[in-house]
């Protein structure tokens, strides 16, 4: 692979990504597409983290990972779906490696990274899955949840086709059966490395000295001697090196402890463990403090000995564990899933096999789930009728010590009952047991109104005692306290409990290594006003690892990171501006005619035992563009690989065709073969030819197979246009429009960077909403915040400020914008950026309802805050205050969920209760949306006596002024049913409160001049709400701070993170390259109709007014073929997929093989 | 929007009468000049004319069942960039519809367009036209309009109009801005002119006609002609469907055809500036030939016969109006019109697509709907 380096312009230095779920891949993606190097871990064997057990996201119900790929730059990347594996040019992806340690600071982190022993080697494997047959151990399988089981050889997930299989190393017994059947010589359960851990097993006892040197040889494949007596011991240290030394304490003459005192002194790499009768544990924890490692009771018990042993072999080789020097850290750990069988365990998980966890059901919708998706009880597949979703198991739960929301829970479980409604057509009854049904994202509220409306869920609040068998056998029946107080009891055939989430595990001792402060619930603590950054610089939180996250946050959370990581990487010397490839220019070849070498992967029996190869060779040969047809031996092994490098140097072929397994596993291999042989990557294929040759007797002969998937190969290989990968050239420089906290935080994330920003704002000052907001509910005072990032903008030297500036209009695409905009004065100007970023804020919603405006007494959250930091709220005449949420909101037409308010009103009753503790107040609300660690205050609340009343929608609070102010009698009055005593009451308030909710500031002309759609509550319209969250359709276009949604303070300085990481894909280049396969038009053709630009999904066509010609632009387009398609006559196509090549290849795959 | 007016005819001859309209549209401020087919100076054909002089209307005949090209081609060529002026076509409901489907292809343009759809009484295919004219010498026109409107037969045994006619559901123009009503009128005495659009009230206005009731035998004698029309399309699609069911049925369908691609010529929806299958991507490879000759022993040529006519297929039979000029200017008549209105009638209907009804509708494909053809999604069983 010596082209690698050659081929990635890359910048100076690297990051380290932990954990290769979603946030992870995000993280590393982000970074890589800057053009930093990216060493990505992941402890499991294959990436994709839980998101690989979900096969349906909401709000779309289907699945969108593969929306993460990059979108420029694309053949860097794969292009295929990101469950079946994932490369890219920049990120080296290394599977069941964890982080052993991290020395040094920010710029310059040493780490060193611990791969388990994996007993497979994935480049050998082929995935014929023999060994799965013959394995014969069975454990319940994880992707599955547990309800089906797997073989302790499997695939790494059932869409992981063609393998490479993995070894659990836990569950394999290493009897050998699949080491015997394996046909590539892949599995080596008693790898070489293991030999070389030399054990000294001393003991006077024979029988000791003998059955511990049988297990250590036998079953774990280390290497074993004996000594009979310390003094014999002594000469085998002196004779041989040993790493482990087993150490009988009671031995006559020479004991255990004299014995390890004189090995402390002369073979101190010899780590040593003392073996002792329960008499002598005394000696043995002496003998600890002497030196000794550890020590075991006799007799031993194999189970409970051997796993000891590996213990101290890992740890030895940890040492020996690949070092790495990384500028920066980015920790995706991610959760994982509360056990509701721990504790009192009240609803039977475990016990009653219909109930089951939220993530099991999610395995039960799946295709490859335990009912290949068919609705069935696990344990007796009955069939459903009725299935009950209990909400918070695990969370918002004292007793479970979690005292917070995990966030994702309401809306996975409406998601699942959806889909079980929508599979079972309505059939199966589906009631969700609810305590908030915390719909606080952007586009949920609308989804459980949908949920119920059109699916029919019943939501049901009420708090569940407990579930129990119903007697005849799998029936449940669920108690409940009803919302009325009253005790109830329903039947179901299935109980879904909707479990918490937890820290991954092992998150302990991550932090440990790193020495980073976890919060009280052991999640990973960021820093006030971020999300991202730890106490430690350079190491910073993307994921789930500090909060449960749904998708769409963990994605912003993790560009966020992937920011401040490649700041960090920045400012220790790594350049944004590219190194110039040294790969030599590509040849020219599209004026040759096709020169092709055609190179046949060999390996045991195959092609030769299966059909003479040279019948192939002959029969390929005919083809007159063909120039050669070589049979290389075992490309998947370095010589193999080498010999297929010397044919092509012997043949010089200017077109490279090769017949091999897993074509998805050389995507990065045959680049680099290209580039480093003179050949134009674009002109070499991979032809898939795995199947025929190892898929058993089925289907046609193989050697009519294997020619015609060569012949197909042949086809496409043929007809490529070689010519170069379009590019556009970029203005590196960003417009940021609205210079509020998002605004602010996002230009100076892009300056930074050394890149220029023009930051627009049309007010007066910087600082937006945060000038009226003093704290925040985590109690950190804002004022701090906005000086300094004010400072820092103003006096920043790449960012100019533009106060009492509108845009007036914005023209041009990705990479080269205009937009004109105006002073106060009226004079106009235009500013030149190759990206925009949208951050206009958003305003506290305006009301007239609960009587607003016509009394004092009645003020918004705002406008108490504004009373608060200003000194203006006077305590001493107010006995009472009521507060009422959701006043406007989350009902028609302001449908949704503004996510402070809330907050902002736990903050200001624990403030007021501070302040007067005698103070009465009322909180009269629909959901409480204290999502995430806020419900900790939620809590805190209720136990300094902040009474909490619910509502419905259609029975909001009714308030009246009091008629004769003064006099004793409170300002107002509130009347509201309290639904726990059934009764209507009236509480006089001096202060009422009304949470009215945030609407953006995003006028349909700005939004139309830079080309990006709206909501319908008026919001900016993201490209995908959970995989491109920052993102406009429109490439080069990006929204953070509320004007993309509702969100808090460190939550908007994370979307503006997230959206300057995604400008900086575009700006780190002068010239950034779309991708090969991108669409053009034969303009001699082409009759102007438009129906390719009323069909581009990307915007990327457009008619240049210049030329009256249709133009693609090539960063925008993806290559998708949506406008070759309707096109009628073939003006409109795709690079790679021209009709010609198309029709040649289908006919040489129909092509029986005879020709 | 809708005003109806009459047209007198005198002593029978509406030919005359219709001229006469023609030339006051040319004197409505605004109207450039009319296209109106005429018949040819020493010759029976009838041609679209694009007349600027009023005096030059002497040989306009709109009527006369000839029906050599679909004229929306023609509008289109006129209309694709300004005009400078507004032009008055006078077209048949199968051309108008055909032009709204071109209007939205961008093919043209209807702002400078007044169109003016008369009722269509049918029209022959050319060679059974020019049997017709040679062999009733003089007034052929007014003959077939007088013998298809009060008996419905046609004039000269064993001459029929097109088939393609004889299908069609439009005998009224859609789409016109003034509509010459036939059917259900007295048109010895007048015809009926109605405006159908905003733009044509004003023209209606400036006609200055004498305002008259819909007379109401009209809807029932349209319907009468829609029914016979229909029962015979559906006739012809059963038959056809029947005949052309799987490769081999179609191949032999279509075993006459020579790939002279006279019926895309034809075709006034087939809009391409340059037809794919005149492009080099069906320039196979020589050594290409050779295989598929060896593959199947034989090959006949040339080759693409079949894929030439399922490509066009699949690219207009969504806004195929069902003309025929495919038919009609097939050399080697190969029912094309038959294949193209059997297979265009099921996708429009799975489309729910009209082609012609509106010009704001947009064409199926270039429109993505995430809840439809459930039926087509999921491709079970692939990748096991």
């Amino acid at each position: 692979m010596g082209g690698r380096e050659s081929l990635m312009a890359r910048k100076t230095g690297r990051v380290l990504v932990v954990g290769a779920g979603i946030g992870g891949i995000r993280a590393s993606l982000d970074l890589a597409e800057v053009g930093y190097a990216v060493t990505l871990i992941d402890r499991s064997p294959a990436p994709g983290g839980t998101l690989t057990q979900l096969d349906h996201q909401f709000p779309t119900n289907g699945c969108g990972m593969c929306k993460m790929l990059p979108l420029v730059d694309r053949d860097a990347s794969s292009q295929q779906c990101l469950r079946r594996g994932f490369f890219h040019e920049n990120v080296e992806v290394l599977p069941s490696t964890h982080l052993a340690s991290v020395q040094g600071e920010a710029g310059r982190f040493q780490v060193v990274l611990d791969e388990t022993p994996r007993f497979l080697d994935p480049e050998r494997c082929m995935g014929c899955g023999l060994c799965e047959t013959v394995c014969p151990v069975q454990v319940p399988d994880p992707f599955n949840a547990g309800l089906t089981r797997r073989k302790a050889v499997h695939l790494a997930a059932p869409c992981a086709v063609g393998g490479p299989y993995v070894i659990d190393a836990q569950a394999c017994t290493r009897c050998g059966a699949c080491e015997a059947v394996c046909p590539t010589g892949a599995i080596r359960l008693r790898p070489e490395e293991r030999k070389g851990f030399r054990v000294l097993v001393v003991d006077d006892e024979r029988i000791v000295r003998d059955s511990l040197r049988a297990w250590l040889e036998e079953e774990e494949g280390f290497t074993a001697e004996t000594a009979a007596s310390g003094a014999q011991a002594l000469e085998k240290l002196a004779g041989a090196p040993y790493q482990l030394m087993l150490l009988d304490i009671k031995m006559p003459g020479m004991d255990g402890v004299e014995v390890l005192q004189r090995a402390r002194k002369d073979f101190s790499d010899c780590k040593v463990v003392m073996m002792t009768a329960y008499a002598t544990v005394d000696t043995a924890v002496e003998a600890m403090k002497l030196g000794a490692l550890d020590y075991l009771v006799k007799p031993f018990d194999p189970e409970g000995l051997m796993p000891k042993i590996e213990g101290l072999y890992r740890d030895l080789r940890k040492a020996a564990g690949r070092h790495l020097e990384v500028g920066a850290i980015v920790l995706c750990s991610g959760t994982s899933c509360h056990d509701p069988a721990d504790g009192k365990n009240p609803f039977g998980y475990g016990v009653h096999p219909g109930v089951v966890t939220s993530l099991q059901w999610e395995r039960v919708l799946g295709g490859a789930g335990p009912f290949a998706g068919r609705l069935l009880r696990p344990g007796d597949c009955a069939p459903l009728r009725k299935i009950a979703w209990i909400h918070c198991v695990g969370s918002r739960d004292l007793q479970s010590e979690a005292d917070y929301c995990s966030n994702i829970c309401c809306m996975a479980c409406l998601k699942e009952a959806v889909l079980t409604s929508q599979k079972a057509a309505g059939a199966v009854d589906t009631a969700l047991f609810y305590m908030d049904l915390r719909t606080f994202g952007k586009t949920h509220q609308r989804y459980r109104e949908e949920a119920v409306n059109r699916h029919g869920l019943r939501l049901i609040r009420a708090r569940v005692h407990s579930v129990a068998g119903d007697g005849s056998g799998q029936g449940l029946v669920l108690r409940y306290v009803d919302g009325e107080g009253f005790a109830q009891e329903e039947r179901f055939d299935v109980v879904v409990l909707g479990v918490g989430q937890r820290p991954a595990a092992g998150t302990d001792v991550l932090a440990e290594r790193m020495g980073l402060p976890l919060n009280a619930w052991g999640f990973f603590q960021a820093e006030p006003f971020s999300l991202t950054r730890t106490v430690r610089e350079g190491i910073v939180l993307g994921g789930a690892g500090s909060e449960p996250r749904d998708i769409g946050d963990a994605v912003i959370q993790a560009s966020a990171a992937a920011l401040e990581a490649s700041l960090v990487v920045h400012r220790s010397g790594g350049a944004l501006e590219p190194q110039p490839p040294s790969a030599e220019a590509v040849p020219d070849v599209s004026m040759e005619a096709p020169r092709i070498l055609v190179a046949v992967c060999s390996c045991r029996d195959a092609p030769s035992g299966r059909f003479d190869g040279s019948v192939l060779a002959r029969r390929l040969s005919r083809d007159p563009e063909v120039k050669e047809v070589v049979f290389v031996h075992e490309t998947c092994t370095e010589t193999g690989w080498r010999a297929l490098e010397a044919a092509v140097e012997k043949h010089r072929p200017n077109r490279l065709l090769l017949g091999a397994c897993f074509p998805q596993r050389q995507g990065n291999r045959m680049r680099a073969l290209a580039r480093d042989h003179g050949l134009d990557p674009f002109c070499t294929e991979v032809a898939d030819i795995h199947r025929p040759l190892f898929s058993g007797a089925e289907g046609p002969p193989v050697l009519q197979e294997v020619d015609y998937i060569l012949k197909a190969g042949l086809a496409a290989l043929k007809r490529i246009d070689p010519g170069p990968v379009p590019t556009a050239s970029v203005r590196q420089s960003a417009l940021v429009v609205g210079g509020g906290i998002a605004g602010m935080s996002a230009a100076l994330a892009v300056a930074d960077h050394g890149l220029g920003v023009d930051l627009v704002e049309r007010g007066e000052l910087l600082g937006g909403n945060l000038r009226w907001l003093g704290s925040t509910l985590e109690e950190d005072t804002t004022q701090t915040l906005l000086e300094e990032t004010c400072r820092k903008v103003q006096s920043h030297p790449f960012i100019s400020v533009h106060r009492r500036t509108e845009v007036v209009d914005c023209s041009g695409e990705a990479g080269s914008f205009l937009t004109t905009v105006k002073d106060e004065d009226g004079s106009v100007r235009s500013i030149a950026h190759g990206v925009t970023i949208l951050a206009t804020g958003a305003v506290e919603a305006v009301t007239q309802s609960h009587g607003y405006g016509r009394h004092p007494a009645i003020v918004t959250q705002k406008e108490l805050e504004q009373q608060i930091c200003q000194g203006g709220l006077d305590l001493e005449r107010v006995g009472s205050v009521v507060m009422v949420q959701c006043v406007d909101s989350r009902q028609e037409p302001r449908n949704y969920c503004s996510r402070v308010c809330c907050g902002a009103t736990l903050k200001h009753a624990l403030y007021l209760k501070r302040q007067k503790p005698d103070l009465a107040v009322h909180v009269l609300y629909r959901q409480l949306m204290s999502y995430g660690f806020s419900e900790s205050r939620y809590t805190e609340a209720r136990k300094a006596g902040v009474l909490f009343i619910q509502y419905e929608v259609d029975a909001p609070p009714q308030v009246r002024l009091a008629e004769t102010p003064g006099q004793g009698e409170a300002a107002v009055s509130v009347e509201a049913r309290d639904p726990i005593i059934g009764r209507k009451l009236r509480i006089e308030a001096d202060l009422l409160v009304l949470a009215v909710g945030v609407v953006p500031n995003l006028p349909p002309g700005l939004a139309a001049a830079f080309g990006v759609d709206r909501d319908r509550d008026g919001f900016f319209q993201e490209a995908e709400s959970k995989w491109r969250p920052v993102d406009a359709l429109k490439e080069g276009v990006f929204a953070c701070g509320l004007v993309h949604s509702p969100r808090t303070i460190r939550e908007s300085i994370a979307t503006a993170q997230a959206a300057a990481q995604r400008a900086l894909r575009l700006l780190s280049r002068q010239q950034v390259p779309g991708g090969k396969r991108t669409a053009g038009v034969r303009a001699s053709l082409c009759s102007l109709c438009r129906r390719c630009i009323d069909t581009c999904p990307f915007g990327a066509r457009s008619i240049d007014p210049d030329s009256g010609r249709i133009r693609v632009h090539p960063l925008m387009c993806q290559g998708c073929g949506a406008c070759a398609a309707a096109c009628p006559n073939d003006a409109s196509f795709v690079t790679g997929f021209s009709a010609a090549q198309m029709l040649d290849t289908i006919d040489a795959a129909l092509d029986p093989g005879q020709g | 929007m809708i005003q109806t007016a009459k047209l007198d005819v005198r002593a029978g001859d509406s030919l005359s009468s219709l001229r006469e309209l023609f030339k006051a549209l040319l004197g409505v401020e605004g109207v450039e000049a009319i296209l109106v087919p005429q018949t040819l100076p020493g010759s029976s054909m009838v041609m679209p004319v694009l007349v600027k002089d009023p005096a030059a209307l002497e040989n306009a005949d709109p009527l006369a069942p000839a029906f050599p090209l679909n004229g929306a081609g023609i509008l289109s060529k006129l209309t694709r960039k300004p005009l400078g002026g507004k032009v008055a076509a006078v077209l048949r409901p199968c051309e108008i519809r055909a032009f709204v489907e071109l209007v939205k292809l961008r093919q043209g343009a209807l702002d400078e367009v007044v169109l003016v759809g008369i009722d269509c009484l049918g029209a022959f295919q050319n060679r059974d036209y020019f049997r017709f004219v040679k062999d009733v010498a003089a007034g052929t026109t007014a003959l077939f309009c007088r013998t298809v409107l009060s008996s419905g037969r046609m004039p000269l045994p064993g001459v029929q109009i097109a088939d393609a006619c004889k299908a069609c559901e439009f005998p009224v123009p859609t789409g016109a801005d003034i509509l010459v009503g036939l059917y259900g009128v007295d048109t010895d005495d007048h015809l009926l002119v109605q405006s159908r659009s905003a733009r044509g009230m004003v023209v209606m206005d400036a006609l200055g006609l004498p305002e008259i009731e819909e007379p109401p035998l009209r809807a029932e004698a349209v319907a009468r002609v829609v029914a016979q029309r229909t029962a015979f399309r559906d006739r012809m699609f059963e038959e056809t469907a029947g005949s052309i069911h799987g490769m081999e049925k179609l191949a032999a369908y279509l075993s006459r055809c020579v790939n002279c691609y006279n019926c895309k010529v034809a075709c006034p929806v087939c809009y391409c500036r340059e037809c794919v299958f005149a492009t080099d991507v069906f320039d196979h490879e020589p050594f290409q030939y050779l295989r598929w000759a060896a593959r199947k022993g034989r090959i006949k040529m040339p080759t693409d016969t079949l894929f030439y006519h399922i490509t066009r297929l699949a690219h207009m039979s969504t806004a195929c109006v069902g003309c025929g000029q495919c038919s009609n200017a097939c050399p080697n008549e190969v029912p094309v019109m038959e294949l193209f209105r059997t297979v265009s009638h099921r996708a429009q209907k799975a489309f729910g697509y009209e082609p012609g009804r509106d010009v704001e509708e947009k064409p199926p494909l270039t429109e993505f709907q995430a809840d439809e053809f459930h039926e087509v999604e999921g491709m079970t069983g692939v990748g096991k």
